[in-house]
C-alpha cells in the first residue's frame, strides 16, 4: 500500500509558542489512522496544516507524491477535507449546507447529497431542517455529510464525537467507519480517547509535545504509554 | 426676501447674543452634574474656529481667478483626511488607509463626475466645494461604518469563514455574506434618513437653499440630488472597500491573516 500523505520535519508556532516541533508521519492510502495525544499536543494544528487552512512554518507535506504547495489551496481542500471540532453551520437548510461544496463548482447532484446525509447517520427527511437549529450531535453529522459531498480522498476528522452523547458515540463511529469503507477513504482521526482510538483505527500515531512519539498497530496498543 | 437679512458685522453681534444659549446649557449641565460642560464649550469653540477658517479659505477661493488650480489641493486634502479618519475605525486591520482612501476617492469622484456631466453641479467653487465636501464626508462616514462592521463580522465569524475555505470556497466566496452585511449596515442610517425626509426634518442643503431664498420646489429637487449623491458615493465606496479588504483579510494562499485571530 502506498502513502497518500507524507509529512516530514513539520514545524508550526502559534503566537510565538512552538506547537509542532518536528512532525514526521506517513499515512497510507485507505488507512484509518488515529491521532492520539493530550490536549495542547498539536493534533488540531497538524490537521489544519494538512489542508492548508494555516501554513506550516517549515517542513514538508506531500499529498499523492506532490508537495501540497503545488496544489491550488481550494483544490487541495476539496480532496483533503477537514471536519473541524466546532461544527459551524451556514444559514439555510441541511441540504443547503451539505450541497455547499459541490455548489461552488456549479453542479449539485441531489441524489448524491441525500446519500451523504444518510451515510452520515441522519434520516433523509432532515434535508429541509434548518441547520442552525439542530442539536450539537446532529450538527456534527451534517458537518460529516458536508465533507462527504465533496467526494474527498482524505478526511481529517478533529474529535468528530466530542460533545456527542456517550450512548450515541459508537453509533457515530460506526457511521464514519461504514462510509469510509464504502468510499475507500483515508482518514486521519484526532481523538484523546484511547478506547476510541483502538476501536476506530488500524494504526495509532501518538503525538506528544509537538512530535510523533510513536506509531502503534491498534491491536498491540494498550494506551497507558500514550500520555 | 432673499438670503440672510443682515451683514457680517451685525451677524457677529447676533452670534454673540445667541451664544447666551450656550451659557444656558452650560449652567444646566453643571447643575445636573453631567460633567460635559467643558467638553461642550471646547467642542463649540473648536467647531467655530474650524468653520471660520474654512470660511476665510472659501472667501479667498470664490474671488481668486485661478480657483480651479487651488481646488484640486482642497479636494485632495478632503480625500486624504477622510481616508485617515475612516482607517482609524479599522485599527485591527493593518494598513487600512490603503483601502479607505482609494475607496472614498473612487466613490466621491465618480459621483462628482456624474453631477458635473448632468449639470447638477455647476462648475463654480460655490458649488464644487460644498458638494465635494458632502460627497467625500458622507463616503467617509459610510466607509467607516462598513469597515468597522466588516472587521467585527470577520473576527466573530472566523469559524464559519474557515469552514467555507475548508470546503473549497475561495476567499471571495468565504467572506461574501459578511461583506454584504457590512455594506447593508453602513447604508441603513442614510436610507432611514431618506425615508423620513421632509416629515421629521428638513435636511441641511434644502434648509440652506430655503434660507437663501430659493424656490422650495427647486430646493427639494436639489436636496434629492444631494441624497442620490450621498447614497451613490457611499455605495460605491463600500463596495470598493470590501473588495479591497479581501487582500487584508486573506493572504495569497487563501488563509485568514494573523490579525483576524488576535
Amino acid at each position: 500500500m502506498k502513502n497518500i500523505l507524507e509529512i516530514s520535519g513539520l514545524k508550526k508556532s502559534l503566537e510565538g509558542t512552538p506547537v509542532l516541533k518536528s512532525v514526521d508521519l506517513d499515512v497510507r492510502l485507505g488507512e484509518i489512522m488515529g491521532l492520539l495525544g493530550p490536549s495542547g499536543s498539536g493534533k488540531s494544528t497538524l490537521l489544519r496544516c494538512l489542508n492548508r487552512i494555516i501554513e506550516a512554518d517549515s517542513g514538508n507535506i506531500s499529498y499523492k507524491g506532490k508537495d501540497i504547495k503545488d496544489y491550488p489551496p481550494s483544490e487541495l481542500r476539496k480532496e483533503v477535507v477537514l471536519v473541524p471540532q466546532e461544527s459551524v453551520m451556514f444559514s439555510g437548510t441541511v441540504f443547503d449546507n451539505v450541497s455547499y461544496g459541490p455548489s461552488i463548482d456549479g453542479y449539485v447532484d441531489k441524489k448524491h447529497i441525500l446519500t451523504c446525509i444518510e451515510d452520515a447517520g441522519l434520516p433523509s427527511d432532515f434535508k429541509d431542517r434548518e441547520a442552525e437549529k439542530l442539536s450539537g450531535g446532529e450538527k456534527r453529522r451534517v458537518a460529516l455529510a458536508r465533507a462527504l459531498a465533496l467526494k474527498p480522498e482524505v478526511l481529517l476528522l478533529d474529535e468528530p464525537t466530542s460533545g456527542v452523547d456517550p450512548k450515541r458515540k459508537e453509533k457515530v463511529e460506526k457511521s464514519i467507519l461504514n462510509f469510509s469503507k464504502k468510499r475507500d477513504l483515508t482518514v486521519l482521526w484526532v481523538t484523546h480517547d484511547v478506547e476510541q482510538a483502538k476501536r476506530i483505527s488500524t494504526k495509532i500515531a501518538n503525538l506528544r509535545d509537538g512530535r510523533i512519539f510513536r506509531i502503534y498497530d491498534s491491536v498491540d496498543f494498550h494506551g497507558g504509554e500514550a500520555f | 426676501m432673499t438670503g440672510i437679512p443682515y451683514g457680517i458685522y451685525e451677524g457677529f453681534l447676533i452670534l454673540l447674543s445667541v451664544l447666551s444659549l450656550l451659557v444656558l446649557v452650560v449652567i444646566l449641565t453643571a447643575i445636573k452634574k453631567l460633567g460635559i460642560s467643558k467638553e461642550m464649550v471646547t467642542a463649540i469653540a473648536k467647531g467655530g474656529i474650524q468653520l471660520f477658517a474654512i470660511a476665510l479659505v472659501l472667501n479667498f477661493l470664490f474671488t481668486y481667478d485661478a480657483w480651479y488650480i487651488l481646488i484640486w489641493a482642497l479636494l485632495g486634502m478632503m480625500v486624504i483626511i477622510g481616508g485617515y479618519t475612516s482607517a482609524k475605525r479599522a485599527t485591527d486591520m493593518p494598513d487600512a488607509y490603503s483601502i479607505t482612501t482609494p475607496s472614498i476617492l473612487t466613490g466621491g469622484a465618480l459621483v462628482l463626475i456624474v453631477l458635473a456631466i448632468t449639470r447638477a453641479m455647476p462648475l463654480y467653487p460655490q458649488f464644487i466645494i460644498p458638494l465635494a465636501g458632502m460627497t467625500f464626508g458622507n463616503s467617509m462616514r459610510i466607509c467607516s461604518i462598513c469597515m468597522e462592521r466588516l472587521i467585527s463580522e470577520v473576527k466573530q465569524n472566523k469559524g464559519e469563514i474557515e469552514t467555507a475555505l475548508s470546503l473549497g470556497a475561495d476567499s471571495k466566496m468565504a467572506v461574501k455574506n459578511h461583506a454584504d452585511t457590512s455594506i447593508r449596515a453602513s447604508l441603513i442610517p442614510t436610507l432611514d434618513n431618506l425615508k423620513t425626509l421632509g416629515i421629521i426634518f428638513i435636511p441641511g442643503a434644502m434648509a440652506g437653499l430655503l434660507m437663501g431664498g430659493t424656490d422650495p420646489i427647486l430646493a427639494a429637487q436639489y436636496q434629492i440630488i444631494v441624497y442620490l449623491m450621498i447614497v451613490g458615493g457611499g455605495t460605491i465606496s463600500t463596495i470598493m472597500a470590501t473588495h479591497l479588504a479581501k487582500r487584508k483579510i486573506f493572504n495569497e494562499k487563501e488563509q485568514l491573516r494573523e490579525w483576524v485571530y488576535s
